[in-house]
């Protein structure tokens, strides 16, 4: 189980990498903060694969606190995109 | 390695594939809204296996609990933060490849304010009370009082009209949803392996809708999302414009999107009709 949780952590390291790259590029704000979404999304996942290793359980609640922050920063950029766009 | 353990890791690996994808996608393709493509459809399914995979493996019930728990919260947030951010990426980005453009001169009205009745439901009152006294696990009179407290403020927050949900249509609803997830899964898996971008075909396309009930109006726009191959980019009235990733005909994506409709009207009867 630890080999699978440390390949499957790695791999979403990578794949985080490659989202922040595209974090960088843009070239617009809403490349950017798809990009920062997956990001928090694939941390939230190495958390979860961290909780699956059986230390300790108390990563649960941080699974759930990042997903949350993503959810709400897209929906507050997505939003501020509207508001700075329409005007 | 017990049997928990394995069928977890499966799952957990499953979902870890998926992400790379969708941060694969995110990189390789050319538009803000095919790039949302893989991030809503893929990066979603991704981490609700790897959360239910996590607790798989962990092999208690309570864990297994808490990773479903978690793989649902993505299910019902990626909907909608893609709903949303679909206009954003419109407005946003850069539109010009796009083949077919129904949303454009639509897209710079003003956004679109709803106006909902604020209903008061005794049910769901009483049904806050009881979530608020049973979280903190100590049925005392204080709880009590705090638990009314915060429903009436729940309660005059609130502006939604009653929603009436048939329960013979929840179970075919969520197996139905699922089957679209995964299909939806495999049409971004597809586009983002194959190396051409020269083959994506994007356009925005206008659907006129056909359910009259605003709930089920608003369910078809979010669940369109999770659809293959479509992603709903803004809701005026009843007509939804749609962005997908592979432009074949006008009535490929209306049928498509009619099946999200049929889904829909079977869970929501069409009894709250827009004013």
């Amino acid at each position: 189980m630890n080999a699978v949780v440390t390949i499957s952590q790695i791999a979403l390291g990578l794949g985080a990498l490659v989202a922040l790259v595209r974090a960088i590029k843009g070239p617009s704000l809403a490349d950017r903060i798809i990009a920062v979404d997956l990001i928090l999304l694939l941390t939230a996942g190495g958390f979860a694969m961290e909780a699956a290793r059986g230390g300790t359980q108390l990563l649960w609640p941080l699974v759930t606190v990042v997903a949350l922050v993503a959810f709400t920063g897209t929906v507050f950029v997505a939003r501020f995109i509207e508001w700075r766009d329409t005007r | 390695m017990t049997w928990f353990e394995f069928v977890g890791s499966g799952v957990a690996l499953m979902g870890v594939v998926l992400s790379l994808l969708a941060a694969w996608g995110v990189i390789d393709f050319p538009s803000p809204l095919s790039r949302m493509h893989a991030a809503t459809k893929s990066a979603s399914l991704g981490v609700a296996s790897i959360a239910v995979g996590a607790g798989l493996a962990a092999g208690s019930p309570a864990l297994i609990g808490v990773g479903s728990m978690v793989a649902v919260f993505m299910f019902v947030t990626a909907p909608i933060s893609g709903h949303l951010l679909g206009r954003a990426a419109y407005l946003a980005g850069d539109v010009s490849k796009l083949i077919r453009d129904d949303y454009a001169g639509v897209s710079m009205t003003e956004p679109h304010r709803t106006d909902a009745s604020n209903v008061f439901s005794p049910t769901r009152f009483a049904a806050l009370v009881v979530v608020w006294v049973v979280l903190w696990r100590d049925p005392g009179f204080g709880n009590w009082v705090g638990g009314v407290l915060v429903a009436s403020l729940v309660e005059t927050a609130v502006r939604s009209r009653r929603l009436r949900v048939r329960p013979a249509g929840v179970i075919p609803f969520l197996v139905a949803y699922f089957g679209l997830i995964l299909r939806s899964n495999l049409r971004v898996a597809w586009e983002v392996l194959t190396p051409s971008n020269e083959a994506i075909r994007e356009a925005v396309v206008a659907v006129p809708l056909e359910s009259s009930s605003r709930s089920a109006t608003l369910l078809v726009a979010n669940a369109v999302s999770f659809t293959p191959g479509t992603l709903s980019v803004d809701l005026v009235g009843h007509t939804l414009y749609v962005h997908v990733l592979q432009f074949e005909s006008h009535e490929a994506v209306t049928a498509e999107v009619r099946k999200v409709e049929l889904l829909a009207s079977r869970l929501l009867p069409a009894i709250d009709h827009a004013p």
